[in-house]
């Protein structure tokens, strides 16, 4: 069971000596309650707290990190079962699957993609995260030839899927120093595989299809040394999944089976229903997803899914408030005012770009609710839209005193006039109409 | 060793009956039994659970409706009773919701209609139905009547009541034995609150929906989703006033940026993905009526559900 924070302070040396990076032993001491810190930190804690402290306060779930450099990312360390008890902080990595038997222009064809290819939504770039080299070909050299290939174009994280140490071998001598995801390790191959992990320092998976099987391997391959773990449940069916991830999750936050505090990886690419099961990775605590590459819809929809559950709910996202610039806009170009909900903003900034024509945002602050959130909830008012046209030095700016706002907007234009002074043009309620507008109205 | 699940609930969800076959006092070819559930979605070890209900949502007036949808369909979409009999017969639906779109036309004033537009689909299919009735709370009354009487012993499902809006449509489904779908904006709190005004006047727990309002994939998603897992884990743990079905239609997914401004190579699988991936993703969430617009979300949505439903593919039937 978890500790209060103040019982784990009872067990610090209480020197408040900072070495942990915290200001007193009891702000650590918080956040070892929170599993936000490692007891490694403090240098002075006799054996007895280490081990009681050690079992209690690491994450419930490790946290495992994946590649190295720029796209390295890393999974675990989360603590819920339902996202709005707190949040889920790690999304899943995302991995092209790619068969050594593939001709190697293909190979290199989807590792161009994962490393070129990127959807902005909501001012964030989503991508796809690596690539899953599969050994079908049995043969060691040929595994490890398609490993090259793969790293001649890009410095991805990896997963190499094979069963045959030999195999594992071959491919982590060419790319062992960039801790590629070892994929996996079972019953019968498990000391070559956890020698092997040892020795490159890798995160390796461990494959079972029974909760007890992966408790049991787990435990070998800590003792062998092993401690960057991943789970692949090998479900037969996305209910198998369902039920079994679940269940592991379930029993690493409460801490009843620390065994099974590991993150977890499904294969969509073996799925009978690959894009039902890459939703149901994503909304039921996969960390790593491995797919055959996506089509364009598949792709799309399943980054923003994953944007969208890995988005805290609680906290939209938000934009600064103020005036932003498209273009390079003179005296006379038009006013927009809109809400600071970045999804709002990036829309509406979007469809300005592309009409080209230099204008202003006034970005007005509704604490990151959306237009027609923000008139709903009584929080977009003209006394925030004076007061911002105020704080921001509008007036300064732009020599005429015309403000367009959002045709959700339109029960407000009339106070808006009163209290600002400024004329008030009402745009379209959908964004995707403004540029037709401008040329229309502004023009005249 | 045994590792189990078991979260220790206390509640279950009220069971709701949708449609009534003749034995049952209504015309329907089949009928459904909604609800039941005593933990979290799909985690039911019964064979048999029943597995969410995929509804194709079509209207009487198509000029309000996706452009995509319209040239998917053809000309099947000036006809409801056609529309509604392909749904059942060629897309495989579960259901059939009908928007009243035509009363959306200013001034609308011809009632009569409304009630020969149901007769024509009831006859088109023998799916249980959803109507979705006026926009405009001046003709709500007369509209909501019409809709209870046409569909009398049906068990169909009405929407949509909201807080400010709910008298008429819960008055037409108590005089005519019929449901009613309960939405609020995204918050379990006003979920209940809409569930207890129901019940004072009269509308009794195993004939509400709960709308909890999805927004579709990318604009609003992130919210419904856990709206969805509150009102689940509320019901579970023994509220009762929020231990009804959930019901999902993202209807914005046809028309979000992504989908509308893609080529129009793949414009129809984009806008299949967008519907399958939020449709899946709420059931995933505690949804149990699954409302799609494009034909082809219908049979990817049931081949998933079957991979994670005991048993059997089809829904609950009664
Ligand atoms: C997600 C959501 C929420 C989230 C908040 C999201 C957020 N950060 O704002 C949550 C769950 C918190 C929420 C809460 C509420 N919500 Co809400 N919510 C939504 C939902 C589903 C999507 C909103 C969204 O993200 N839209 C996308 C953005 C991009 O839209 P937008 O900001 O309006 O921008 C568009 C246009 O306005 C235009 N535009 C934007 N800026 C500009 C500028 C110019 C110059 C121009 C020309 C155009 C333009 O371009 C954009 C794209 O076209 C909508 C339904 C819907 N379809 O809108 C309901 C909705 C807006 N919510 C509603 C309500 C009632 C509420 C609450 C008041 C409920 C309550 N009583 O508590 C609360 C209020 C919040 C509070 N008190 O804190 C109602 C509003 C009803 C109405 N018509 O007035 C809606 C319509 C749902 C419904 N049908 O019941 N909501
Ligand atoms: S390092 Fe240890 S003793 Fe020093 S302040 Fe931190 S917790 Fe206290």
């Amino acid at each position: 069971m978890a500790l209060k924070a103040l019982d784990i302070y009872k067990l610090l040396p209480r020197k408040n000596c900072k070495e942990c990076g915290d200001p007193t032993c009891l702000t650590f001491a918080m956040k070892l309650a929170g599993g936000k810190a490692d007891i490694s930190l403090c240098p002075y804690l006799d054996e007895e707290a280490k081990s009681v402290l050690g079992a209690t306060t690491r994450p419930p779930i490790r946290l495992v990190k994946l590649g190295i450099g720029e796209h390295s990312f890393a999974v675990g360390e989360e603590f819920v079962l339902y996202r709005h008890e707190k949040t889920f902080y790690h999304p899943p990595g995302i991995m092209f699957r790619v068969p050594d038997t593939m001709p190697p222009y293909e190979i290199s064809g989807v590792t161009a993609r994962v490393r070129d290819e990127f959807f902005t939504r909501v001012g964030a770039d989503l991508r796809f995260n690596g690539i899953a080299i599969e050994n079908a070909s049995g043969s060691a050299e040929i595994f490890a030839r398609a490993v090259g290939t793969v790293e001649k174009i890009a410095d991805l994280p990896l997963v190499l899927v094979t069963a045959d140490p030999a195999a594992l071998s071959a491919a982590l001598a060419l790319c062992g120093t960039y801790r590629p995801l070892i994929h996996a390790a079972t019953p019968e191959n498990r000391t070559e595989f956890c020698a092997l992990a040892k020795q490159h320092d890798c995160p390796l998976v461990v494959k079972g299809k029974t909760i007890d099987e992966l408790a049991q391997l787990t435990r070998d391959c800590t003792s062998d040394g092993v401690q960057d773990l991943i789970l692949d449940l090998f479900p037969a069916s996305l209910r198998d999944f369902m039920i079994r991830s679940t269940t592991i999750r379930q029993l690493a936050i409460t801490r009843a089976a620390p065994d099974l505090g590991y993150p977890v990886l499904l294969d969509a690419s073996l799925m009978e229903l690959p894009d039902a099961a890459i939703t149901l990775g994503i909304t039921k605590y996969a960390s790593v997803i491995i797919s055959a590459p996506l089509s364009p819809a598949s792709a799309k929809a399943a980054l923003t899914l994953r944007q969208n559950i890995y988005t805290d709910p609680q906290k939209p996202i938000q934009m600064n408030p103020g005036l932003y610039r498209i273009g390079n806009p003179g005296k006379d170009a038009p006013v927009l005012m809109t809400v600071n909900f970045s999804l709002t903003f990036f829309t509406l900034q979007g469809y300005l770009e592309s009409t080209r024509l230099p204008c202003f945002m006034l970005i007005v602050d509704t604490e990151g609710l959306s237009v027609l959130t923000a008139v709903a909830a009584g929080k977009l008012s003209e006394t925030l839209v004076n007061d911002s046209i105020k704080k921001f030095a509008l007036e300064d700016e732009v020599s005429h005193r015309i403000l367009i706002i959002p045709g959700y907007a339109s029960p407000l234009s009339g106070r808006i006039e009163d209290l600002t002074g400024w004329k008030v043009l009402v745009g379209p309620r959908d964004a995707a109409e403004i540029g037709e507008f401008l040329h229309e109205e502004w023009k005249k | 060793m045994g590792f189990d699940l078991n979260f220790g609930w206390s509640g279950s969800i009220a069971c709701v009956q949708l449609g009534a076959t003749k034995s049952e006092g209504g015309t329907r070819r089949i009928s459904y039994r909604i609800g039941g559930e005593k933990t979290l979605p799909f985690l039911e070890k019964i064979q048999g659970s029943s597995s969410p209900l995929i509804t194709l949502e079509i209207c009487d007036n198509p000029q309000y409706w996706s452009p995509i949808v319209t040239n998917y369909c053809g000309d099947m979409v000036h006809n409801s009773g056609e529309w509604a009999h392909a749904a059942e017969t060629v897309y495989g639906a579960d259901m059939v919701r009908l928007y009243l779109t035509s009363t959306r036309k200013r001034d609308f004033s011809d009632i009569a209609s409304v009630g020969t537009t149901i007769e024509t689909v009831l006859s088109g299919t023998g799916l249980p139905l959803i109507i979705e009735g006026s926009n405009e709370p001046k003709i709500d009354s007369e509209v909501f009547l019409k809709c209870g009487e046409a569909g009398q012993g049906e068990r169909m499902l009405l929407g949509t009541a909201e807080a400010g809006r709910y008298r008429s449509i819960a008055a037409a489904a108590m005089a005519y034995d019929h449901s009613v779908i309960a939405q609020s904006p995204i918050d379990v709190n006003l979920a209940k609150q809409l569930n207890i005004l129901l019940k004072e006047i009269g509308v009794s727990r195993d004939h509400i929906i709960i709308d909890p309002y999805t927004g579709s994939l990318g604009y609003g998603f992130e919210y419904s989703y856990s709206a969805m897992e509150r009102i689940r884990f509320s019901a579970l743990k023994g509220d009762a006033d929020l231990a009804m079905p959930i019901i999902c239609s993202a209807i914005d997914s046809l028309t979000v940026k992504e989908v509308r401004e893609s080529e129009p190579a793949i414009l129809d699988d984009i806008a299949v993905q967008w519907e399958f991936t939020t449709g899946l993703a709420a059931a995933i969430a505690g949804a149990e009526i699954i409302c799609v617009r494009h034909p082809r979300t219908i049979p990817l949505l049931r081949k998933a559900f079957g991979s994670l439903t005991p048993g059997k593919i089809a829904g609950g039937e009664g």
